[in-house]
C-alpha cells in the first residue's frame, strides 16, 4: 500500500493514453507500414489471449495444480500448431465471405439468422465470467497498491475509464474493415505485459533466488513443505483442460483477432510457432514468482493470485505487477467489447430491426456499437459485482471456457462433416449449454451447488470436480445429440451448398442463374431501397472496384460475381444473415427461367487459384484438366461453347484472334449480348437444326469474310452440365480461290467465245474490207471513194476490237514459259482506255495518257494490259463526273515508273493497309469483288516490279496516286510489240 | 500435405502424452525447468516443419 489512488488512476489513464497515441500514430502513417504489417506485430497482438488469467490466475492455479497451470497456454498453442489444417481453412472461409465472428460463421454455414443469434447469446453468457475476471483482478490490484476505497468501486472506475477508451477507439475504426491500429495497440499491450512478467520472473530468479540452481536447491530443500499442498493434475483433468483452452480459440475476441484481423495465411502459419514461443515466455516466470513468494513467506491478503505484489515493498516492482495486469486486462476488455458489440449488432439488433433505407447507415451503426461497447464493459463489471466477488479466478475462467467449448462440435462439423445440419447443431448446442448453465454458470450466480445429472454408466465421475464433470457431460451430450439429430433430419438445399462451401478441400460450385438487375446502376437503384442512396451507391462502387468491373457491365457472369461480392461486403458490415436477406430481397434471381446449372467458368477460376494447394490424385486430375483446357484454348480453329441456358462458357484463342474480342470480356455473356456480328451469327447456327452452316458472309473490321460454323450438342449425362459447342472456321481464302477459279474459267470461256466470234466475224469483215478496196479501184467518184475509205476504217476498227477482246481474255492466265518482250507503256495505256470505253462507262471521265512513246518495260503485254484495265477502272469508279485521270511514266533507276493519278474520293485509312488483300473493297456491296488489286499485285510481283499507293498524293487535298515500278527493257534494237 | 500429417501426429501425441512429460512439480531429482525445455523443443520442431512447408510450396 505504497501508492496513492490518484497515482494509480494516473498510471491507468497514462497507459490508455499511450495506447491511444499508438493508434493515432499508426492511423496517421507515422509508423511505417512494413512495421505495422509485420507478422511479428500480429503474433504479439495474438498474445491478447494471455489475459489477466495469465498474470494472476496462473499463479492461483499453479499453487494448487502445479504444472496444470500450463494447460492454459498449451491448449491454445496446440490450436496454433494445427494452423494449416484448422485455422487456415477457417481463415479462408472468413475472408471469402467476409465473416467477422463465430456467429457469422455459424449463421453462414447453418443458413439461419437464429443460429447466429444463439451463438451470440452463448458467447455473451460465456464471456461475462471472463470479463468479470478482468474486472476483479484490476479492482484487487489497485486496492493492493493503494488500499483506498473498496475493490468494487475501484473496479467500476477502471471499467468506466476502459469503456471511454473503447468508445473512442470504435469511433476511429472503419466500421467494416480490419485495422492496423488495433493490431498495433494490442501488440504494444502484449509487449508491455511480457516485459513486466519477464521483469518479475528475473527479480524472482536472481534477486530472491540465486539463479536456476538455487531454485532447484530450494525446491528440493525448504520448498518441499510448500509443495505438499500441490495436487498433481490428473492426466484426464489435464487433457480436459487442454481441450477447454484449445476451444478458447472460439472466444469472441480471439476469433475476431485470429481470423478477421490477421492479414494472411502466411502470418497465421508463422504464428503457429511464434505464439507458442510468446506464451512460453509468459508462462516461465509464473512458478518462479510463486516459489519466490513462498520462499519469502510473502503476504497475499487477496489470495495467492496476487503474490507478485508481496515480493517486495518496492513501488517499482509492484508497479510492474500492476502494469502486467493492466496491459492484459486493458487489451482483453477492449477486444472483447469490440468483438461482442459487433456480434450483438449483427445478430441481435439488425436481425430484430433490419435497416430499411436508414439515413447514414455507417454513422447509425457506429453509434449503436459505441453504446454496446459501454454496455458490454459495464455488464462485465455488473457480473463481477454480483458474482465475481465470491469466486476465485479459476472458477470464473473455467466457467467461461466450458461455455465457449460448446461451440466446438459445431465448428469441427462445419469443417469436416458436410452431413451436419442446422437442427442437429442447434439441438446439440442447446443441450450442451443447458448442462453448462445448470452445472457451472447458474451456481456461480446463485451460489447453489452444481446441478449435473450423470447419465447411467458415468457414475464413476461422481467425486470429480464440477468443472470436469460438466465439461465431459455437456460436450458428450452436445456431440451425441448433434450427430443423432443431424442423421435423423433432412438437410435443406441451402445448407448443403453452404456445407460444401465450408468443407476443407471443397471448391465452391455456385449455380448459374440470371439476375433481375441488368447492370451496376440497377444494382444501386435496387439496393437504395434497403440501404439509402448514398450507402448503396458506395457499396456497389466498392464492389465494382474490387472486381475491376464497369458500372454498365451486363454479363450475367459478372453480375453474379458482383452480387456475391456485395453480399460479402455487406456481411462484413452487418453480418451474413442480414446481408443475405437484403441481397435475396433486393437483388433476386430471375424466376421461371431454365433450371440452374453449375457455374463452370467460376469453378475453373477457383481451381486455378487453389492449384498450389492440391495434392495427390486431385493434383493429377487437375493436371489433366489443364491439359485438355489448353488443348481447346490453343486449337488453331475458333471454338466457343454455350451452356444450356445460352450463356457463353468458352471462347478460345483462335476465335479471339479472328473476332478481335478477348475471351475475358465476353465469357459469361448471353448469346444476344455478344458484340455484332457474333450474336446474330452464332444465333443463326444455334437456332438452326443443321449441324453446320457453310461460308456465312460476315463483315469483320470492314472486310467481308466467309465463316463456316459447325455445332455439336454437349449432351449432359446425369448430373453433368450440357450445352452446345461451336467450331468457327475462316473459309475466306478458300472462297477467294474459288472465285478466282470461276473468274479464270469465265475468262477462258470469253476467250473461246471471242475466238469463235473473231473467226465468224473476221471472214465477213475481211470480205467487206476487200469489197470496199475493190470499190475504190472501180470508181473515181470522190463521194463513193470517201464512203469506201470510211467502210475500210470501220472494218479495221471492228477487227481491232475483236482482237483486243481475244487478247484480254487470254491474258488472265500466267504462262511461266512465255518470254518477256519489250512493252511500250503508252500503247498499253491507250488500249486499256479503249477497252474501258467499250464498257460504255467512264465516258464522262477524261483519261489523259502522258506516257512517253518510247517508255518501254520488260513484260507480258496481255498481263500488263490487265493491270492497266484494273487500275484505270478503279480510278474511274473513284472519280466524279468531269474529273480527269492522268497516266504518267518516267524512267526511274533501272526501271520505269508509271503513275495513275485520279482526283476522286481517296482510300480510307482503315483499308489502306489491307488494300492488296483479297476481298478488300471500298465500293458498295455488289459493285466490287475486292479481287482487282490483289490480281494487280500478283502480276506486278511476277514482273519483279513493285506497287506504291499515296492517298491523297503529296501536295493534293484529295485523290489517289497508284505508282507501278517495272524493270526497263534493256535489249537494244528489239522490235516493239 | 505430408508435413501437415506429421504435425497432426505431433499434436495428437502431445495431447495424449503431455501429462507424463509435464509431471514432477517440485519433485526431487526433476529439474524445475524440464517442461519448458520440452516445450521449447516442440517450438523448434514446429519452426523446422514450417520452414520445410515453405520450401515444399515454392
Amino acid at each position: 500500500m505504497s501508492a496513492s489512488l490518484v497515482t494509480m488512476l494516473g498510471v491507468g489513464a497514462g497507459f490508455l493514453l499511450l495506447l491511444l497515441l499508438c493508434a493515432l500514430a499508426v492511423e496517421r502513417g507515422l509508423v511505417p507500414t512494413r512495421v505495422t504489417r509485420h507478422p511479428l506485430v500480429t503474433t504479439l497482438a495474438l498474445g491478447v489471449y494471455a489475459s489477466a488469467w495469465a498474470i494472476y490466475g496462473s499463479l492461483e492455479l499453479a499453487a494448487t495444480a502445479g504444472y496444470g497451470y500450463l494447460t492454459y497456454y498449451l491448449g491454445v498453442a496446440g490450436a496454433f500448431l494445427l494452423a494449416p489444417v484448422l485455422l487456415v481453412p477457417i481463415q479462408r472461409m472468413v475472408r471469402t465471405h467476409q465473416l467477422a465472428s463465430l456467429a457469422d460463421l455459424f449463421a453462414f454455414r447453418y443458413r439461419s439468422r437464429w443460429v447466429g443469434s444463439l451463438v451470440t447469446l452463448i458467447s455473451l453468457l460465456a464471456v461475462l465470467p471472463l470479463l468479470a475476471l478482468q474486472v476483479q483482478t484490476m479492482g484487487n490490484a489497485i486496492y493492493l497498491m493503494t488500499g483506498a476505497a473498496s475493490p468494487a468501486s475501484l473496479a467500476l472506475a477502471f471499467c468506466l475509464l476502459l469503456a471511454l477508451f473503447d468508445m473512442l477507439f470504435v469511433g476511429r475504426r472503419r466500421i467494416d474493415g480490419r485495422h492496423d491500429s488495433l493490431l498495433a495497440v494490442l501488440a504494444l499491450s502484449s509487449l508491455i505485459k511480457l516485459a513486466a512478467m519477464l521483469g518479475l520472473g528475473a527479480f524472482a530468479l536472481f534477486a530472491v533466488f540465486d539463479g536456476p540452481a538455487s531454485v532447484q536447491a530450494w525446491l528440493e530443500g525448504p520448498g518441499q513443505a510448500h509443495q505438499a499442498s500441490v495436487v498433481q493434475t490428473d492426466p484426464a483433468h489435464w487433457r480436459s483442460l487442454l481441450l477447454l483452452f484449445f476451444a478458447g480459440l472460439m472466444m469472441p475476441h480471439i476469433f475476431h483477432l485470429v481470423f478477421t484481423e490477421t492479414r494472411s495465411r502466411h502470418t497465421l502459419l508463422q504464428a503457429s510457432w511464434a505464439l507458442p514461443l510468446f506464451l512460453l515466455l509468459m508462462a516461465l516466470p509464473v512458478p518462479l514468482i510463486l516459489w519466490a513468494g513462498q520462499a519469502l513467506e510473502a503476504e497475499a491478503p487477496l489470495g495467492v493470485a496476487y503474490l507478485a505484489f508481496g515480493l517486495s515493498d518496492s513501488l517499482a516492482l509492484q508497479a510492474l505487477a500492476f502494469l502486467a495486469g493492466l496491459a492484459a486486462t486493458g487489451a482483453t476488455t477492449l477486444l472483447i467489447a469490440l468483438a461482442l458489440s459487433r456480434m450483438l449488432v449483427n445478430h441481435v439488433f439488425l436481425v430484430a430491426h433490419p435497416p430499411e433505407a436508414q439515413q447514414d447507415l455507417y454513422r447509425w451503426l457506429q453509434w449503436l456499437r459505441r453504446g454496446l461497447v459501454l454496455a458490454v464493459v459495464l455488464g462485465g463489471w455488473l457480473f463481477y459485482r454480483v458474482v465475481g466477488l465470491n469466486h476465485d479466478l479459476t472458477s470464473l475462467g473455467l466457467a467461461a471456457f466450458v461455455g465457449m467449448a460448446q461451440c466446438l462440435p459445431g465448428l469441427l462439423a462445419l469443417l469436416y462433416w458436410p452431413g451436419a445440419n442446422r437442427k442437429g447443431m442447434v439441438a446439440g448446442l442447446v443441450a450442451g449449454v443447458l448442462v453448462w448453465l445448470a452445472g457451472l454458470w447458474l451456481p456461480l450466480l446463485t451460489g447453489l451447488p452444481a446441478l449435473v445429472l450423470l447419465p447411467p454408466g458415468l457414475e464413476v465421475l461422481a467425486g470429480e470436480p464440477d468443472w470436469y464433470v460438466v465439461t465431459l457431460v455437456s460436450l458428450a451430450t452436445n456431440a451425441l445429440v448433434f450427430i443423432v439429430v443431424s442423421l435423423a433430419t433432412p438437410t435443406s438445399e441451402g445448407e448443403r451448398a453452404a456445407a460444401e462451401a465450408c468443407s476443407v478441400d471443397a471448391v465452391i460450385r455456385p449455380k448459374r442463374l440470371p439476375l433481375e438487375a441488368a447492370n451496376g446502376e440497377e444494382f444501386k437503384a435496387r439496393l437504395a431501397r434497403a440501404l439509402g442512396e448514398s450507402v448503396a451507391s458506395r457499396e456497389v462502387d466498392r464492389a465494382l472496384d474490387d472486381l475491376g468491373l464497369s458500372p454498365l457491365e451486363g454479363r450475367p457472369y459478372a453480375l453474379r460475381r458482383l452480387r456475391d461480392r456485395l453480399q460479402a461486403n455487406l456481411s462484413g458490415l452487418m453480418g451474413p444473415s442480414v446481408a443475405q436477406d437484403i441481397v435475396d430481397r433486393y437483388l433476386p434471381y430471375r424466376q421461371g427461367g431454365p433450371g440452374a446449372t453449375e457455374d463452370i467458368h467460376f469453378v475453373e477460376s477457383r481451381l486455378e487459384a487453389y492449384r498450389s494447394r492440391l495434392t495427390g490424385l486431385a493434383r493429377e486430375l487437375d493436371g489433366l484438366r489443364r491439359y485438355h483446357r489448353r488443348t481447346l484454348a490453343r486449337l488453331p480453329v475458333g471454338l466457343c461453347a454455350f451452356g444450356e441456358d445460352g450463356e457463353l462458357l468458352m471462347w478460345n484463342d483462335a476465335l479471339a484472334r479472328l473476332s478481335g474480342i478477348e475471351g475475358a470480356s465476353v465469357i459469361g455473356s448471353r448469346r444476344d449480348g455478344l458484340p455484332a456480328p457474333w450474336g446474330e451469327l452464332l444465333g443463326r447456327v444455334l437456332e438452326s437444326e443443321a449441324p453446320q452452316l457453310y461460308k456465312q458472309p460476315v463483315t469483320l473490321a470492314g472486310t467481308t469474310r466467309y465463316l463456316s460454323l459447325h455445332q455439336a450438342e454437349l449432351a449432359g449425362e446425369e448430373d453433368e452440365p450440357g450445352g452446345r459447342v461451336i467450331l468457327v472456321e475462316d473459309h475466306s481464302e478458300m472462297k477467294w480461290l474459288e472465285d478466282e477459279l470461276v473468274h479464270a474459267a469465265r475468262l477462258a470461256s470469253i476467250g473461246q467465245l471471242a475466238a469463235g466470234v473473231a473467226h465468224e466475224i473476221g471472214n465477213p469483215i475481211t470480205g467487206i474490207s476487200s469489197l470496199a478496196q475493190n470499190l475504190r479501184y472501180d470508181t473515181d467518184d470522190p463521194e463513193v471513194l470517201q464512203t469506201a475509205e470510211q467502210i475500210q476504217q470501220l472494218t479495221d476498227r471492228v477487227s481491232r476490237i475483236v482482237s483486243s477482246l481475244v487478247g484480254f481474255a487470254h491474258g488472265g492466265r500466267h504462262l511461266p514459259d512465255r518470254p518477256l518482250d519489250r512493252v511500250l507503256l503508252a500503247e498499253v495505256v491507250d488500249e486499256a482506255i479503249h477497252l474501258i470505253h467499250l464498257a460504255r462507262s467512264g465516258d464522262d471521265i477524261r483519261f489523259d495518257n502522258r506516257c512517253p512513246a518510247e517508255a518501254g518495260v520488260e513484260g507480258d503485254a496481255q498481263r500488263l494490259l490487265q493491270v492497266m484495265v484494273n487500275l484505270l477502272s478503279n480510278a474511274r469508279d473513284a472519280s466524279r463526273a468531269g474529273d480527269g485521270v492522268t497516266i504518267e511514266a518516267r524512267v526511274e533507276g533501272d526501271g520505269v515508273r508509271l503513275d495513275v493519278i485520279d482526283q476522286g474520293s481517296g482510300i480510307d485509312e482503315g483499308v489502306r493497309d489491307r488494300l492488296f488483300e483479297p476481298f478488300t473493297t471500298t465500293k458498295p456491296p455488289g459493285e466490287g469483288t475486292g479481287l482487282g488489286l490483289p490480281l494487280v499485285y500478283t502480276i506486278i510481283a511476277e514482273h519483279h516490279g513493285r506497287l506504291d499507293v499515296a492517298s491523297p498524293p503529296p501536295g493534293h487535298a484529295h485523290g489517289t496516286r497508284i505508282s507501278v515500278w517495272l524493270p526497263r527493257h534493256q535489249k537494244e534494237g528489239e522490235t516493239p510489240r | 500435405m505430408y508435413v501437415y500429417r506429421l504435425m497432426l501426429f505431433l499434436v495428437l501425441g502431445g495431447y495424449l502424452l503431455s501429462p507424463l512429460m509435464m509431471s514432477g512439480w517440485g519433485s526431487p531429482g526433476v529439474a524445475w525447468y524440464r517442461p519448458f525445455v520440452i516445450w521449447g523443443v516442440l517450438i523448434a520442431l514446429t519452426l523446422w516443419l514450417e520452414q520445410k512447408r515453405k520450401l515444399d510450396e515454392r
